[in-house]
């Protein structure tokens, strides 16, 4: 991990993996546990691209059962291995498919055909039954059924499975950019990497190299003169400041835009949108599906557009096409595509393993080493459907609450430095120690630091004091690091600003501008 | 009962108002759903920091220009002379807090950030921060205060661009035994009031800080003794002492909103919190009456002139909703500044021009919201502080300013409705 200072001029493995997302720790926890020495690499923070921007849905299988009857069988599968071995990753909400006035109630009788079909459990109960579970939800709802949807915890999962694979001798280098493949002949040989921190390069030597770039697989491809046709979906995520909803409510129809409204701790995030951009690094957030997707969610909760947005943000979706163009997204196949270049292009010791979605990264990770077992002496078992991730050990699922939970008994303990995600000092102290960084940006992601409803009006202050007081940074890098995250922060609140929001966001305003003056700190 | 005047808000703008008219022998209700910005802002008197990107050294030229550019600014709406004048019978008003500055040169007051921040006007608790002059500072910090922190603050302080160089260093000091761990500004504050932590601080202090370094601290000295402990510390360290203000609440800040409730309480003003006006009983252009909304129902209140000082969106004055129509929330005026639904609201830079930035309601010069066709909306109504459009007051550090000088302009207004704005001599 990070906290390797030490210089590396090379590194050698049986395994190299390209793509920090849930994809890359799942392939370099999967390697590790089956004894592989094992080496991850990561252009930025883990979980910083796709995974880190889903919706947090860990799937029943209920969304595909209809349309893609082998997703939807991955997706039981998995959900139920997950609850287990990432227990600590996945709040037990329940999940509603709901027919709207807006919905063909029919649909729900296909809709159950196609649960029964592929084994995912599905129950229709009555319509008050549901608005007395989801009060919230629309009253005029026709039907509802219960599947067992769950909420996950896309950061949690990931720093689960690094942890997890580091115990097994795994290194993770988030922070670090291929700049090239090596090549021998017709065989990859590793890559060449830089790290994004201090600059230095050296290569990194494997018998196989995994690539688990995601919506970027094409361009790592592209560096062994191979084709991957990825393309990305762009999809539209807003949180919303309460838990509107307590269940995964979804619309009962065919799978289209803005039709999930989920929990997530203590907010919901209604997703979402679906549009191929040509570029997975410029994703832009119109007004246009801003309105489609509170639209949609009026339609599900009443009064949804009254309701304090928090944070708009947009994901990418790895969508792998073989063949022909596909003109709609969505009718690309939501399970995963394992490409072995030696059948492909001739070029050996080189996998890509892209597609799919985060639910079944365990599944996508498995059958990537399955196939690097090949070119690495032959089979070894696959552990991870049955050893717990770190953090999961006890399979207790998490529970709403459980920050309070522990610190209600002793409220005076410890300073708490975000009262939003209560967050104490020794909390963040013990983080910026573990991990190594100095990124407001990282921190967020670990700790949910910020991500609260004041969007770090007052934690991100503290945490840059306590950063520059730790000597973790000097005083012209915390206010880089300070700046950065605010200009971050922005981007995601900008384009649902209103309502209670921007009365917080004015607030923030005058905090940062009006009585610290930020802006015109020295550089 | 009925009133010479309503004022809407108790923010720094609606105080200054009704203290102004009480003074004047006016009957005058505040109401207002809580207390305003005082409480997160530092207590200074900001009356405008930066014009562009340039740095005020003297807001009583800059304003002028200001205004000259920027036709919609408040400033434009508040008479030649009634900004000094507005200044003066402020400091005159709030005599126990001892402001001190001018018009003419503005203070640089260090931020918790370690900015050298401009003030025209700062409590004398805090003046002594200023950095025009150069020397040596030390700034402490308490442990387990996170509001606060003192590396950084010497850190940036010591790299800031400022007339002459300073030098500054930080020191931590970890305050007696504590029932709590987290420790709130207005915890350690209430403890300097009862506590006698003065004590502690000075022999903390004492041998640590050489003679001719100032001591800057957190604006957490006491809240009812505050300016008493400052003094306190001064005598007794023979150093120069001040405070620095810090993330909400603040405590000096509080210091002022009490010092002006209970002038004008004194006064015979009547302020009511905790409630919320609604809207007003109008005969024509006239409003005659106020409703105001409490827990078990709404009250009218017979009114001869309204103060509405409900502050901009941070406060609720203004409301933004989600198709991008904005409201003003007591009385549905007109609104400035707010781009077409169709237009972008928030440019993508935090930093950048923010197209709503200037948003609320525009004004006659009798600070009377008007129309798009400038007419006064009511003849009797009349906008102070932060629910003013044309204003940037977080970047341009006129906040206080604006409350200030629009908070005694309006009460002139309501005063001499008809007649022209004559600058007067503060009694």
């Amino acid at each position: 991990m990070a906290t390797h200072n030490t210089s590396m001029s090379s590194l050698e493995a049986d395994v190299l993996v390209i793509g920090g997302g849930s994809t890359g720790v799942g392939v370099a926890r999967d390697a590790a546990l089956r004894g592989f020495s094992t080496v991850l690499v990561e252009r930025r923070d883990l979980a910083d691209g796709t995974t880190g921007r889903f919706h947090g849905l860990l799937h029943s299988g209920g969304r595909y059962a209809v349309k893609d009857p082998s997703a939807a069988r991955e997706c039981i599968a998995e959900n139920r291995i997950l609850r287990v071995t990432a227990a600590d990753c996945v709040e037990d909400t329940g999940g509603l498919f709901v027919s709207t006035p807006w919905d063909d109630p029919e649909y729900g009788d296909l809709f159950l055909e196609g649960c029964r079909a592929t084994g995912v459990p599905a129950e229709e109960i009555p319509v008050a039954e549901a608005l007395r579970r989801e009060p919230r939800v629309n009253p005029d709802i026709r039907r509802a059924f219960l599947v067992p949807d769950a909420a996950l915890d896309p950061w949690k999962l990931v720093w689960g499975c690094a942890r997890s694979a580091e115990e097994h001798g795994a290194r993770i280098l988030p922070y670090h950019r291929v700049l090239d493949l090596e090549a021998e002949g017709d065989r990859v040989v590793g890559a060449h990497v830089r790290s994004e921190r201090s600059g230095e390069e050296f290569e990194i030597r494997a018998t196989v190299v995994i690539n688990a770039a995601g919506a970027w697989a094409g361009q790592i491809a592209k560096l062994a003169k191979c084709t991957v046709n990825v393309r990305a979906g762009m999809g539209l995520m807003i949180a919303m400041n309460h838990r509107l909803v307590h269940m995964c409510v979804n619309r009962c129809k065919r799978p289209a835009d803005g039709d999930i409204l989920l929990p997530l701790r203590t907010a919901c995030v209604i997703g979402t949108t679906d549009v191929f951009v040509p570029d997975p690094d410029e994703t832009e957030i119109r007004q246009a599906d801003i309105d489609l997707l509170l639209d949609e969610g009026e339609k599900l909760v009443p009064g949804f557009r009254q309701a304090r947005a928090l944070h708009a943000w947009a994901g990418v979706r790895p969508l792998f096409e073989d063949t022909a163009e596909v003109a709609e997204t969505r009718d690309v196949t939501r399970s995963h595509a394992l490409l072995d270049h030696s059948s492909r292009e001739g070029i050996a010791g080189f996998l890509t393993i892209t597609g799919g979605k985060t639910t079944t990264f365990r599944l996508m990770a498995e059958a990537a080493v399955d196939a690097a077992c090949q070119q690495l002496g032959g089979p070894r078992e696959c552990t991870t459907a049955e050893v717990p991730l770190a953090g999961s050990e006890s399979h207790v699922l998490y529970q709403i609450g459980h920050r309070l939970a522990v610190r209600e008994p002793v409220p005076q303990a410890e300073e708490v430095i975000c009262e939003c995600e209560l967050i104490t000092r020794a909390r963040l102290e013990d983080t910026i120690k573990q991990r190594d960084t100095t990124s407001l940006d990282d921190i967020r992601r670990l700790l949910r630091l910020a991500m609260g409803p004041c969007q770090g009006g007052f934690c991100i202050y503290r945490a840059t004091g306590i950063l520059h007081a730790g000597g973790n940074l000097d005083g012209a890098a915390a206010n880089r690091t300070l700046l950065d995250f605010l200009e971050e922060r922005w981007k995601g609140i900008h384009p649902i600003l209103h309502g209670d929001q921007l009365r917080q966001a004015r607030l923030d305003d005058w905090i940062f501008q009006g009585i610290l003056d930020v802006e015109h700190l020295p550089a | 009962m009925s009133y010479d005047t309503v004022v809407v808000g108790a923010g720094l703008a609606g105080l200054t108002a009704a203290l102004r008219l009480t003074e004047q022998g006016q009957r005058v209700l505040v109401v207002a759903r809580g207390v305003g910005a005082t409480h997160l802002a530092p207590a200074t008197v900001d009356v405008l920091g930066y014009a562009g990107d340039a740095r005020v050294e003297s807001p009583a030229s800059d304003v002028a220009a200001l205004v000259a550019s920027s036709r919609d600014h408040p400033y434009g709406h508040v008479p030649a002379g009634d900004l000094t004048a507005a200044l003066d019978w402020f400091r005159a008003r709030t005599e126990a807090l001892g402001y001190a500055g001018r018009l003419e040169e503005n203070l640089l007051l260090p931020t918790a950030l370690g900015v050298p921040k401009p003030s025209a006007l700062a409590p004398r608790t805090m003046s002594g921060g200023d950095l025009r002059m150069g020397g040596r500072f030390v700034f402490v910090g308490f442990r387990g205060f996170k509001d606060f922190h003192p590396t950084l603050i010497a850190d940036n302080i010591a790299r800031a661009r400022l007339p002459t160089p300073i030098s500054a260093r930080a020191l931590e000091l970890v305050l007696p035994a504590q029932r709590r761990v987290d420790m709130s500004g207005r915890l350690i504050a209430g403890q300097f009031d009862t506590e006698n932590l003065s004590e502690w601080l000075i022999n903390a202090l004492r041998n640590r800080v050489d003679p001719d370094e100032r001591i800057g601290v957190p604006a957490v000295l006491g809240l009812r003794r505050g300016d008493e402990i400052w003094q306190e510390l001064e005598t007794r360290l023979e150093r120069k002492v001040f405070e620095v203000a810090t993330l909400p609440p603040s405590i000096a800040g509080i210091r002022l909103f009490d010092a002006l409730t209970n002038a004008l309480r004194a006064g015979g003003a009547r302020i009511v919190l905790g409630v919320r006006a609604v809207g007003a009983r109008t005969t024509r252009a006239r409003i005659d009456a106020v409703d105001v909304a409490n827990a078990t129902g709404t009250v009218s209140h017979p009114t001869g002139a309204v103060v509405l000082a409900s502050g901009g969106f941070a406060s609720g004055g203004i409301e933004l909703d989600s198709f991008g129509a904005a409201r003003e929330t007591v009385f549905d005026l007109p609104l400035i500044g707010i781009p077409e639904a169709d237009r972008v609201r928030f440019a993508p830079g935090y930093f950048d021009a923010q197209p709503l930035a200037g948003a609320g309601v525009g004004t006659d010069d009798l600070l009377r919201p008007v129309d798009s066709e400038g007419s006064p909306v009511f003849t009797n109504l009349h906008a102070a502080g932060a629910i003013l459009g044309g204003a940037v007051p977080w970047k341009e550090k006129s906040g206080t300013g604006i409350s200030v000088a629009t908070g005694y302009a309006a009460a002139r207004a309501v005063l001499a409705p008809a007649a022209p704005a004559v600058a007067e001599s503060v009694p």
